[in-house]
């Protein structure tokens, strides 16, 4: 075992996503700790590598079949990446593809596993703060002195200090073969929507603590008179109560507002890291004690309903 | 008076149509028999008496319409009286020499009788034509949504009406037709027929062989109309005059506020028409199709397809056109598919108005229960209510909050509530779960607590032991959630110890009330009636002073269901203020909308008005209300949005009786501000509150 | 097709959630367990598949609090067979259960396996992906829609931002279920209770346990940070919104 910390990219559609720059941050600081170097694994791809800037080497499995994603073949590339590098903490975004890999790495390589992590350390053993229970606790975990794995919340740590412009060395690792049991098809590209919540200055979200589809017309006056646009958690999707291409969070989109107003949203870390980087988030909840009044700037304990019609009520005087 | 041939001619037609008509009646009796069981005959005597009485004194059909009432009490007294009429006729036709024009004072009472109550048929029986087909009511039409079956949707039921009301034309006129051809032969007028003797005038110049002929065929045209028109009856709308009678003598005869039984538990609820149970089947043959209870449904008014006059229109038109194969064992039809749809089903408030404004006794919400029991049984609860329905099975509570903040309303109090799980109470207080959990409503609750506390009442709440009542549960069809909470909530009650229940829920009062049969055994009453009492007693002192205008909203489950109208209006005007009523109020009240689990429910798409916007806008046509009170927690919610959606924010305040009672006794006065000595202490952070008309 | 379900429960969120004086544990005396609900929206896409193609489903729970009526409940709905594992007593972690599960599934046909894309107590990852690498069988994440073909699956795996992607799998296999094609149907109380007196609940005795390779350091509501600024009135809101700028 290296005391490298290996990050594993993520990349759809020829870029990689912003957790791949924020894991490759906290990987940094990370092996500052271990002492190791800052590895990525780049699965697929290869041609995306320039812009690893900031990691010391770049590893890279590339050929037939990993062009898109494939939980079998990329685990599989994955496994042989470690194989090969045989890092102290593989770094794995807690994300669809993520989700894929870490727990089938855990088991394959025999490493301890902590999921839905906040943030990492590295002493004489590998800790984890990991955001359970909905947000509502944060469980510590001693993974041992390693090798372990770790899949981050996206969002938990600044996308910047993942950004560089050094030239690390790169290394290519032959694709290993597998049964083919996983056969990519094709990738469906959501219906265009009428609006496009990620382009939005304010947004109203609506969550589960909307009762009725009444209150959703309560919150849609708001929005009108706002200027704004409707965006829903999770739920309010599932339900139907509004299209998908309003739903923000973990499988929704990430919204970057000027205002964030959260209706009735609990704050489940799967919608806090759609929303978080919104510069002021005004959540309104009956529950006082709902994970969202923490990631907030503004709250109010109160109904809702009473609030959108009395608001509504007063920007129409004015 | 008839000929031999004549004679015969009638027999014959008597007994082919009588046995038509027979035919038609044994069929209704085979199809009726079909339905499930359901337990309507005790007393039979008695129910028979009172249906009589009701009939007789047309009591349901007064409820509503008093001009068609009028009219039809026209119709309804002079047709009864028709019947010896038509016996003398009878006697007449068969018995030569028989006559009662000229035959002393007895019979000239008759005479003037049947002369009146014709003329009165007519005139009632022409102003209904004239109303259905040249007024044209809007009542008498359906929701464009409302599922109908093509005949009816064609017309049926108007083609109906018109072909008995020309029917009826033509007996009477014709009997009275007749008679007058009789004076014209006689030669002379008769006093005790006054209105034949004018128009016998006009037939003064024919000769009496014609006037012979005219009686004759004015007496075929009544007579053997009569005999024609039996077979037709079965078919008809107009078979009411004899159906309503039984069935309204075979009505349901437990408290309104409990529903039957399931019957059968492996299928419960009804899928197909004979899944009904047999009243409801005679409910389609009662039938008289004049759609008063959809007029008052709150759910047709709303505009959802939900019309309860056209689900027995469908049965009836369904039975009319299939009776013959469904009796030969051929399948019962799956409701659904002919007599309502399924979100009408799921629009109901089962707020009771359909069964209370029916004349002919029918009871409609009942099927729709019946159906949303099989619904549920099968797992089809519409979504929205499935989750709030899983919430009370695991939490107790259709809020999906923790059972454990059940009582957390009553850290507002500056004293302890006792806890009945823990020590005897005279009173037990069941909250329900709007009282409780909604934020609104919690503050009535602390409100009603602080009443009681400075009545100095003996009274307790059983904490996180209290599960919602389940009134409404079972008005969703979820009979096993309903028996569930109600042996949780039976099971934490036998190890209390009190005299009494209070309830601040009119709904929580209904189920504890009816629907738990042994379970609570002592007296239930709703919190106004208790309030009521400790301010006869004195054990409440209301201050004096005036405290503005008010108009009271009846919920369907305190008033129509339980007829619990004169506490509340008696503890509003205690406190001085003034009760202006709507114009639907009483038994009349209009549902808010709220009951049935239409709660949990989201709004149907396309709806028209909300009932609740509706009310307010009532409330609000009586001119300068300072008040809309209510005396239930849901109402609260619901009218305090209404007056919102409705735009009428600051010019009507909705309160809760209790409020005012608070108010009067000086529990929300400042401290110290010379108001009368308050028992005990007031909460001050409730002194913004005071009256705004104080 | 074949279908197994694996049931969690999990700790229901709506109640306070406590931790024990240890501060390694939730505190049992105030714990409520419910089923997790992606479980839920798992065993509404086996009874699916089950409806469109014909096969059984299976649900597999471990026995804990409330556990009989969970599966009668699954049985109410419409699952042909339900399985408690009993005797393991608490379980430590996905790791564990899913060894718990692997192990347990050795006596059962099954096609395919369906679980929950995640649960709220996932400290050591999903069960889904760990239970398929205990198998050595193939697994797709996050799956909101499945159709049965021939000795596999088609299915849809959701990406951030609504992207789909669609995979074919072949069988036997897993697949952690996002949500289902429609909303987990309700169970009536009444039929639960019917089931409940004329069905059995199977039981296979635990096997398995790998004592997970990590150890809870301590549990900790998160730091507020600096919290929200709690605002009392509509009027606080409006000048808030008014010094953003956005009115």
């Amino acid at each position: 075992m290296s005391q490298d910390v290996l990050v594993v990219a993520e990349h759809g559609q020829g870029k990689f996503d912003d957790i791949t720059f924020e894991m490759l941050g906290a990987g940094k600081a990370l092996a500052a700790q271990t002492g190791g170097a800052c590895v990525v694994a780049l699965i697929g791809g290869s041609d995306l590598a320039s812009q690893l800037g900031a990691a010391d080497k770049v590893v890279t499995v590339d050929g037939e079949g990993l062009e898109n994603f494939n939980p079998e073949s990329h685990s599989a590339a994955l496994a042989a990446i470690v194989e090969s590098t045989s890092p102290r903490v593989v770094m794995i975004g807690y994300t669809s593809m993520g989700m894929d890999l870490a727990s089938a790495l855990s088991v394959k390589a025999d490493m301890a596993l902590a999921a839905s992590c906040l943030e990492v350390q590295a002493g004489d053993t590998v800790t984890a703060v990991s955001q359970l229970y909905g947000g509502k606790l944060n469980v510590k975990t001693d993974l041992g002195a390693g090798p372990c794995v770790v899949s981050m919340l996206a969002g938990s740590s600044p996308a910047d200090a993942g950004k560089g412009d050094g030239a690390p060395a790169t290394e290519t690792v032959a694709a290993p073969a597998t049964d083919g049991k996983v056969r990519f098809v094709r990738l469906i590209e959501p219906e265009a929507g009428d609006v496009d919540i990620t382009a939005q200055d304010i947004l109203v979200a609506i969550g589960r603590g909307i009762g009725t589809k009444d209150d959703i017309e309560v919150a849609e006056e708001l929005a009108e008179e706002l200027d704004a646009a409707i965006a829903a958690s999770r739920p309010i999707v599932d339900s139907g109560w509004l299209p998908k291409n309003r739903q923000v969070g973990k499988s929704g989109v990430k919204v970057t507002p000027k205002v964030y107003i959260a209706l009735g949203i609990s704050g489940a870390p799967e919608h806090i890291e759609g929303m978080k980087g919104a510069a002021t988030i005004i959540a309104i909840n009956t529950d006082k004690n709902a994970p969202i009044f923490n990631v907030a700037h503004y709250g109010m304990v109160e109904d809702l309903f009473d609030v959108c019609e009395e608001l509504t009520e007063e920007l129409q005087d004015r | 008076m008839l000929g031999p041939t004549e004679r015969i001619a009638f027999l014959l037609l008597v007994i082919v149509c009588g046995g038509l008509a027979t035919h038609g009646f044994l069929r209704i009796a085979r199809i009726v028999r079909l339905g499930k069981a359901a337990e309507r005959t005790d007393g039979l005597a008695g129910r028979l008496i009172n249906a009589l009485i009701d009939v007789g004194l047309q009591r349901t059909i007064a409820k509503a319409r008093p001009l068609v009432s009028l009219a039809h009490g026209f119709v309804f007294f002079g047709f009864s009286f028709y019947i010896l009429v038509n016996v003398n006729d009878l006697i007449e036709a068969y018995v030569d020499g028989w006559t009662t024009i000229g035959a002393g004072t007895l019979a000239g009472v008759f005479n003037l009788l049947s002369d009146l109550f014709s003329v009165l048929i007519l005139i009632g029986m022409l102003s209904l034509l004239v109303r259905r087909f040249v007024a044209k009511p809007k009542t008498l039409e359906f929701n464009s949504n409302v599922l109908l079956q093509a005949k009816a949707a064609g017309g049926g039921v108007r083609r109906d009406s018109l072909i008995v009301g020309v029917f009826i034309l033509i007996h009477v006129g014709a009997r009275w037709l007749g008679t007058a051809f009789h004076l014209a032969h006689n030669g002379h007028g008769d006093p005790w027929l006054p209105t034949a003797s004018v128009v016998a005038q006009g037939f003064a110049g024919m000769s009496p062989d014609t006037l012979e002929l005219a009686m004759h065929i004015c007496w075929w045209l009544a007579m053997g109309l009569i005999m024609v028109f039996l077979p037709y009856f079965p078919r008809s709308k107009h078979l009411h005059l004899m159906i309503a009678p039984l069935n309204l003598a075979l009505h349901k005869s437990t408290p309104h506020g409990e529903l039957d039984d399931v019957i059968d538990a492996s299928a419960p609820g009804a899928k197909t028409l004979t899944d009904l149970p047999w009243p409801s089947l005679l409910d389609s043959y009662s039938c008289i199709m004049c759609n008063r209870c959809q007029e008052v449904c709150p759910a047709h008014e709303s505009g959802t397809p939900l019309s309860p006059a056209a689900l027995e229109i469908n049965k009836r038109y369904w039975l009319n056109a299939n009776s013959s194969s469904l009796l030969a064992g051929g399948e019962s039809p799956m409701l659904l598919d002919f007599a309502t749809s399924s979100e009408a089903v799921w629009s109901c408030t089962t707020c009771y108005a359909c069964v209370e404004i029916c004349p002919v006794g029918n009871a409609p919400m009942f099927d729709l229960v019946e159906m949303r029991r099989s619904i549920v049984f099968e797992g089809n609860a519409p979504d929205d209510l499935a989750e709030v329905l899983r919430s009370l099975d695991e939490k107790g509570n259709s809020f999906g909050q923790s059972a454990r903040r059940r009582a957390k309303w009553t850290r507002g109090l500056d004293f302890k509530i006792p806890d009945a799980r823990k020590q005897p109470v005279e009173y037990l207080w069941f909250v329900g779960d709007f009282a409780s959990y909604d934020p609104q409503c919690q503050e009535i609750s602390r409100t009603v607590a602080r009443i009681l506390h400075a009545a100095g009442v003996d009274f307790g709440i059983l904490y996180e032991g209290e599960r919602s009542a389940g009134n409404d549960v079972r008005r969703t069809g979820e009979e096993g959630l309903f028996e569930a909470l109600t042996e949780q909530n039976v099971e934490t009650l036998a190890a209390c110890e009190f005299e009494r229940i209070f309830t601040t829920d009119p709904h929580t009062f209904n189920a504890l009330k009816n629907e738990y049969g042994d379970g609570v055994t002592v007296p239930v009453e709703h919190y106004t009636t208790l309030l009521l009492r400790l301010v006869e007693s004195e054990e409440i002192q209301l201050g004096d002073g005036s405290r503005g205008k008010a108009t009271y909203h009846d919920p369907c489950f305190l008033g129509r269901y339980n007829g619990g109208f004169d506490a509340p209006r008696a503890l509003i005007e205690a406190c001085g203020t003034e009760l202006v009523e709507m114009p639907r109020n009483r038994e009349q009240s209009f549902c808010c909308g709220a009951g049935g689990g239409r709660i949990w429910m989201k709004d149907q798409d396309g709806i028209t008005e909300r009932p609740s916007d509706n009310r307010i806008r009532e409330a609000m046509s009586l001119g300068a209300i300072d008040y809309f009170v209510v005396s239930c927690p849901k109402d609260l919610t619901m009218y305090r949005d209404a007056v919102k959606s409705t735009g009428n924010d600051g010019k009507i305040e909705v309160r809760d009786i209790v409020e005012f009672v608070a108010d009067a006794m000086g529990l929300n006065d400042e401290p110290g501000d010379g108001a009368e000595a308050i028992p005990r202490a007031g909460d001050e952070a409730e002194a913004g509150a005071a009256p705004a008309n104080g | 097709m074949n279908t197994v379900v694996l049931l969690k429960r999990v700790p229901d969120l709506v109640e306070d959630l406590e931790v024990d004086s240890s501060g390694t544990a939730l505190d049992s005396e105030h714990l409520k367990l419910t089923l997790n609900e992606f479980d839920d929206h798992a065993l509404e896409q086996a009874l699916l598949l089950k409806e469109g193609g014909g096969g059984e489903v299976t649900a597999v729970a471990l026995d804990s609090e409330d556990v009989d009526k969970m599966l009668f409940t699954a049985l109410a709905k419409g699952a042909d067979r339900a399985l408690k594992i009993t005797g393991t007593g608490a379980v430590n972690g996905t790791s564990e259960l899913a060894e718990v599960f692997a192990q347990a599934l050795g006596s059962v046909n099954y096609d395919l396996v369906l679980t929950g894309v995640q649960a709220s107590d996932d400290i050591d990852g999903q069960l889904a992906p760990t239970v398929a690498a205990k198998l050595s069988v193939p697994c797709i994440e996050v799956i909101t829609g499945v159709e049965a073909g021939d000795g596999s699956v088609t299915v849809h795996k959701e990406y951030a931002g609504g992207v789909l992607a669609e995979f074919e799998m072949t069988l036997p296999g897993v697949l952690g279920i996002q949500a289902a094609a429609q909303s987990p149907r309700y169970a009536p109380v009444s039929k639960v209770r019917q089931i409940q007196d004329s069905a059995t609940l199977d039981e296979v005795a635990g096997a398995g346990g790998d004592n997970g390779k990590f150890s809870i350091v301590v549990m900790t509501p998160p730091e507020t940070g600096e919290g929200a600024q709690m605002l009392e009135s509509v009027e606080e809101l409006i000048a808030v919104l008014d010094s953003k700028g956005v009115i």
